[in-house]
């Protein structure tokens, strides 16, 4: 299971900040071995999403066993579902999770370290709306 | 033939979040099935968020039970990390 490469984690946010905050904790929880590429923010630097940065992320975070992707809120979904729509030569599997972004993002995060496939890091990732911090 | 197994260890200090990290990336890669209890609380070791949702603190008893093909090694393996990662915390 872990000799295969591992699935990549993409986090888009309105903030770049935000995107890349939570791809240190997750990345250094899982022990740093997964690729997570973040797109946030808009290209100038502004509070937004942009479709370009979510494509180089994408492209990124595939290392060949695919990629996971977790939007933040609202038109970070619309934003990489026009990318689905739209993009040609993307990776193979490519799937979006429904989750909670710092949630999920680690526990997507960890279940890639323990060689997951997309099925079972997505899984882990929407799994995460129902983990109680209380 | 499945079997059973489980064993404790005393934490020597509080199961931070990577500790708690690097015991599901240890449990997820056993096919037997791994949980660990605390006192009246119980969590799946294959999932981060319920292992960091336990709370478990320095000085708490931690058992790990797994059922399954492999269940003696996925114990022994998660003893040796709670052991270890808890020393210095995370």
């Amino acid at each position: 299971m872990s000799d295969r490469a591992m699935v990549g984690i993409v986090l888009v946010s309105h903030s770049a900040a935000l995107a890349e905050g939570t791809a240190e904790l997750a990345g250094q929880i899982a022990g740093g071995i997964v690729t997570i590429a973040t797109a946030g923010g808009t290209e100038d630097g502004r509070i937004g999403t942009s479709i370009d940065k979510v494509e180089r992320a994408l492209r990124l975070a595939d290392g060949g066993a695919g990629v996971v992707i977790l939007p933040d809120l609202g038109s970070s979904v619309l934003t990489v579902r026009a990318l689905l729509a739209d993009a040609d030569d993307l990776p193979d599997q490519v799937a979006v999770a429904d989750a909670p972004f710092v949630e999920g993002a680690v526990a997507a995060t960890v279940t890639a370290a323990a060689g997951g496939d997309v099925k079972a890091v997505l899984s882990a990732a929407e799994e995460a709306r129902h983990a109680r911090k209380l | 033939m499945p079997e059973s197994c489980e064993a404790s260890v005393t934490l020597a200090g509080d199961l931070h979040a990577r500790p708690a990290g690097a015991l599901a990336v240890a449990a997820a890669k056993f096919s037997s099935s791994v949980e660990l209890v605390v006192g009246a609380s119980r969590a799946d070791a294959k999932s981060v968020l319920a292992v960091m949702g336990l709370g478990a603190s320095s000085g708490q008893q931690v058992t790990v039970r797994a059922a399954g093909p492999d269940a003696r090694e996925a114990v022994d393996r998660l003893i040796g990390i709670l052991a270890e990662a808890t020393k210095v915390g995370g």
